[in-house]
């Protein structure tokens, strides 16, 4: 200090810590963590951790994501061509740029899977003593058996036909679903330890046969059989099922697609056999009574069928079907929509509007249903659960009877089927240890979010329990840390390759772009460990402890910043109780 | 070497000259080129500083006495509403003894809006404990900024270096920038009287009872008081390396004047003109400076009027309910001698307006021919009301 100097520099200085001042006592909110449900998770009818799966995708762990797919869904190669998707429609990410490409990234976890061998995590459930028969070796039946497996439960899968799989394997044509991809799913099944008896046709007596040796039966033979148009001159020397005929395909049985062919109806089935016409060499034309965007099948398969050269007419109702030499002369009605029904719009004839058409092949696919009456699950009575997936019967006395799948479900498809199987095996755990009574309130307790979707991993008490079943919604998302990226291109074979192969159109995809697609994530309502919470406390109080991070509540002030900058809604802000 | 740069261009020369270490910077006009230079300059490596890009002014000045604390030397620059929105922050780096150095360009407060050249945006800040120096050309911005750092650094308190917008802040003037090895040997490398350390921690700041507050709010009225002697004996300094003399205040022709003109900041150009014009004329006039306003130079000030009899203060700025502030400062030193001047007060050039000789000139008519000053100060060239009023 210069000696001229009439000031001395004097400062407020400390030696002791400012850590006395507990400044937490000022907080009138406090902060905290709480992972939430994402609205894919809660969409999807497995009830996938899909943010969870996405996260550790985008940090290149695929065995810990495939896992995770895993713990709900014993499919993924499967659902990864097959599903539907319903995760990408309700992406949060859509409304921001382009949802997530979910359905790619399972393909590209399963496709991980299958290059090195991973295996899943041994089930850590007791063994039950109760034995379980499966009828029915569909998605619906293997789902259960894989779940009833993963809760010690030992069960017999007795599948009619020469191969398990069901619908995959024998109504879904190769280019969307190859038989090795089936398989890759079906052997884990065998691997751990389920037995499934091919060529094994159960009979009704079965059912209720008190001779066999299992304490419970499901019933999962799906809906095989389809349904006629109900018109003049339907008749199986004129018109082929749609199921049958893509059944001879994968059987490899020569089918014939030469000339034109006729395809009735507007579902997947449809547009599969217009597709596999086309790859025969013959021409397809779908008719179908509604418009094209009322059509069931899938919007992609339907744009991809008619890229590969399927007619579509729309508005169009079959009338009848004649003889005309050594082709076949459909007649049609025009129809016109008209108001609206169930949703959809509501379709009347057009008047005396009519055309015809000379085709070589008729082939109907217009819906299904079970292949015997007694697979029908009977009417609601005093001795029936119907459950959202599934319905049970139990008798006095007797082994309860649980149908699955299509036979129980509103909606058919293979990811309803597995969700239905996941819930009779959950059911079943129910009624074992806690009795009938118990089966819904305990299943109402494992539903991801609000949906009606239920999850193994809640239902074993895992770290999903411990989420909020609030689901996120895109407004509750801080887009501000998030910047705008294309949604990944799925490769597709070339155009001129897909008319004339059963090749599977959709092409695997590197480890560096399932990653950069897996990193678009908003993983909603799901931690990802991304540290904005710690980065923006004014406090420093939050705190980071190995990989998990706590609220030091005796200095947070209740600013709520770490609410508001969390980029995915993974932290809530509630008032503070006063004592 | 002898450029022609602007005015907000000689500030960021010293900048570098200064070898700051972190500026912090929120664009405001007519601040703007300032810190465009010195990013310029951070970007191309000229200057080896942090630049950051606050989202705020109250964050500017809060990131510097972080930063300040940690032991470096930092810089920033503002305007108007920037400064205002610091205001907190200031009584803070006064009060924890900060040398952090400000170039503070003036421009009027809104609302209405507008961005020309007033002062009562720093002058509002006067008790904040920050030195203020106010500067009639680029040259002098230069010079002042590099004075700054030693006598902030010297006293332990901030300094504004004051600059009217766009007569300055935007004029190309030939300037001429000392070398990087005269201004080391003038201003050397900043050697921290106390600092933050995790090495040896300790928590600064923190709550003082009223036992103490008082003695240390004391130590920085005499910090202030000592600032004084210190640019007086740095100035001196500056003047043996650069050539370049700078006092408190400047006083011309005021030993034989009657009527002597106090003016600050750019308004003293075109006052010197006048000065010479009415000298010319036989007019017994004389003109008085203020540069430095914080600490305010009292005795200096008494010392250049004690032959006065009348003073007419220019004040770009208007305190309401008062008057013009210098006008105010230098009453209140004068007040308490046997024989004073009347003091004059004249707002003028308020808002940006033009203060020509003519305006000038009138005013020391004025003041000659009024024998008793209004005491709220008289507004200079006001439009009659209803002419877009």
């Amino acid at each position: 200090m210069n000696s001229e100097m009439k000031n001395s520099l004097l400062i407020p200085l400390s030696f002791a810590t400012t850590d006395g001042n507990k400044t937490g006592s000022w907080r009138f909110l406090r902060p905290h963590f709480e992972n939430k449900t994402a609205p894919c998770s809660a969409a999807c009818p497995a009830g996938e951790d899909i943010p969870q799966i996405e996260m550790l995708t985008a940090q290149g762990d695929f065995k810990d994501a495939w896992e995770t797919i895993l713990r709900e869904n014993p499919f993924p190669a499967v659902c990864g061509r097959v599903c539907f998707h319903p995760c990408e429609g309700i992406c949060n990410r859509g409304n921001y740029d382009e949802a997530i490409a979910v359905h790619t990234l399972e393909r590209f976890l399963a496709d991980t899977a299958a290059r090195y061998d991973f295996h899943p995590p041994a089930p850590v459930a007791p063994p039950h003593n109760e034995r379980i028969a499966i009828v029915g070796g569909g998605p619906a039946g293997l789902a259960a058996a894989w779940f009833l497996s993963r809760m010690g439960f030992a069960c017999d899968i007795f599948e009619a036909a020469a191969e398990a799989g069901g619908l995959l394997r024998w109504g879904i044509p190769a280019y969307r679903l190859p038989d090795d991809s089936l398989l890759q799913d079906v052997e884990r099944l065998q691997t751990a330890g389920i037995a499934i008896f091919t060529n094994r046709r159960i009979d009704e007596a079965f059912l209720t046969d008190p001779g066999n040796r299992y304490q419970a039966v499901i019933v999962a033979c799906g809906h095989a059989k389809g349904q006629k148009i109900g018109i003049p001159g339907e008749d199986s020397a004129t018109v082929v099922e749609g199921l049958d005929f893509l059944r001879d395909l994968r059987a490899g049985t020569t089918v014939s697609g030469d000339g034109t062919t006729a395809v009735i109806g507007g579902g997947n089935t449809a547009v599969d056999v217009a597709r596999s016409v086309v790859r025969l060499g013959g021409k397809a034309v779908i008719y179908y009574r509604r418009r094209r965007q009322d059509m069931p099948a899938f919007a992609e398969e339907v744009q991809m069928a008619i890229e590969e050269g399927v007619t579509i007419r729309e508005l169009v109702a079959p009338t009848e079907i004649k003889r005309a030499g050594n082709k076949l002369l459909l007649s049609l009605q025009r129809m016109v929509t008209s108001g609206e029904e169930a949703g959809r719009a509501r379709v009347v004839p057009d008047g005396d509007n009519t055309e015809s058409a000379e085709v070589q092949h008729i082939i109907r696919a217009i819906g299904a249903g079970p292949q015997e009456s007694w697979m029908e699950p009977p009417a609601e009575g005093p001795d029936t659960l119907t459950l959202s997936h599934s319905r049970i019967v139990f008798g006095a006395g007797k082994r309860p009877l649980l149908y699955a799948g299509d036979l129980a479900n509103a909606t058919k498809s293979v990811t309803h089927a597995i969700a239905s199987g996941k819930q009779a095996a959950l059911a079943l755990d129910i009624f074992f240890r806690d009795g009938a009574a118990a089966i819904a309130s305990h299943l109402a307790g494992c539903t991801v979010g609000d949906g009606s979707a239920q999850s193994l991993e809640i239902y074993l008490d895992g770290e999903r329990k411990l989420r909020s079943a609030h689901i996120v919604d895109y407004a509750e998302i801080n887009t501000d840390h998030f910047s705008f990226a294309p949604r990944i291109k799925q490769p597709r074979l070339l155009i001129e390759e897909r008319r004339r192969s059963f090749s599977e159109i959709e092409m695997k995809i590197s480890a560096g772009l399932a990653m950069k697609e897996a990193v678009r994530c908003f993983n909603c309502g799901f931690c990802n460990n991304c540290d904005n919470c710690r980065l923006f406390c004014p406090d420093v109080s939050v705190i980071r402890e190995a990989d998990t991070r706590r609220v030091n509540y005796d200095y947070c002030k209740g600013c709520g910043i770490c609410v508001v900058e969390c980029p995915r809604n993974a932290m809530s802000l509630d008032k503070e109780e006063c004592a | 070497m002898r450029r022609v740069i602007e005015g907000s261009q000689a500030v960021a020369e010293a900048v570098r000259l200064a070898h700051v270490q972190v500026v912090s910077a929120y664009p405001i006009t007519p601040q703007t080129h300032i810190v465009e230079t010195i990013s310029d300059y951070c970007e191309e490596g000229i200057m080896q500083a942090r630049f950051m890009r606050m989202e705020g002014e109250q964050s500017c000045l809060a990131a510097l006495i972080g930063a300040q604390l940690m032991g470096v030397r930092t810089f920033t620059a503002t305007s108007s509403q920037g400064l205002a929105y610091m205001h907190e922050l200031l009584h803070w780096t006064a009060g924890a003894r900060l040398p952090i150095v400000m170039a503070e360009v003036n421009r009027a407060l809104a609302p209405g809006w507008n961005i020309w050249a007033d002062q009562t945006d720093s002058l509002s800040q006067r008790d904040t404990g920050w030195i203020q120096i106010y500067c009639e050309d680029g040259q002098e911005v230069l010079d002042s900024t590099l004075i700054a750092y030693r006598l902030a650094e010297a006293v332990n308190l901030p300094v504004m270096v004051v600059l009217d917008a766009f007569y300055l802040s935007h004029t190309y003037e030939p300037v001429d920038i000392p070398s990087e090895e005269d201004a080391y040997r003038f201003l050397p490398p900043y050697a921290p009287r106390f600092r933050m350390s995790t090495v040896d921690p300790r928590s600064f700041a923190g709550l003082v009872p009223p036992i103490d507050y008082m003695e240390l709010r004391n130590d920085i009225a005499l910090a202030m008081e000592d600032a004084l002697p210190q640019i007086q004996q740095i100035e001196e300094e500056f003047a043996s390396l650069f050539g370049r003399r700078y006092q408190p205040i400047e006083a011309v022709s005021c030993d034989d004047a009657e009527i002597v003109f106090v003016t600050s900041a750019t308004i003293t150009s075109t006052t010197r003109l006048v000065l010479q014009k009415l000298r010319a004329q036989g007019e017994k006039v004389g003109l008085l400076k203020i540069r430095l306003f914080r600490p305010f130079p009292t005795d200096l000030l008494r010392q250049a009027l004690k032959n006065a009899k009348k003073v007419a203060v220019i004040d770009r700025n208007f305190s309401f309910g008062a008057s013009g502030i210098f006008a105010q400062e230098l009453k209140a030193a004068l007040c308490n001698l046997p024989s004073k001047p009347l003091i004059y007060g004249y707002i003028a050039g308020i808002g940006g307006r033009d203060v020509t000789p003519e305006v000038l000139e009138d005013i020391y008519r004025k003041t000659k021919a009024t024998a008793i000053p209004d005491e709220n100060g008289v507004w200079i060239g006001l439009k009659e009301k209803g002419h877009g009023c």
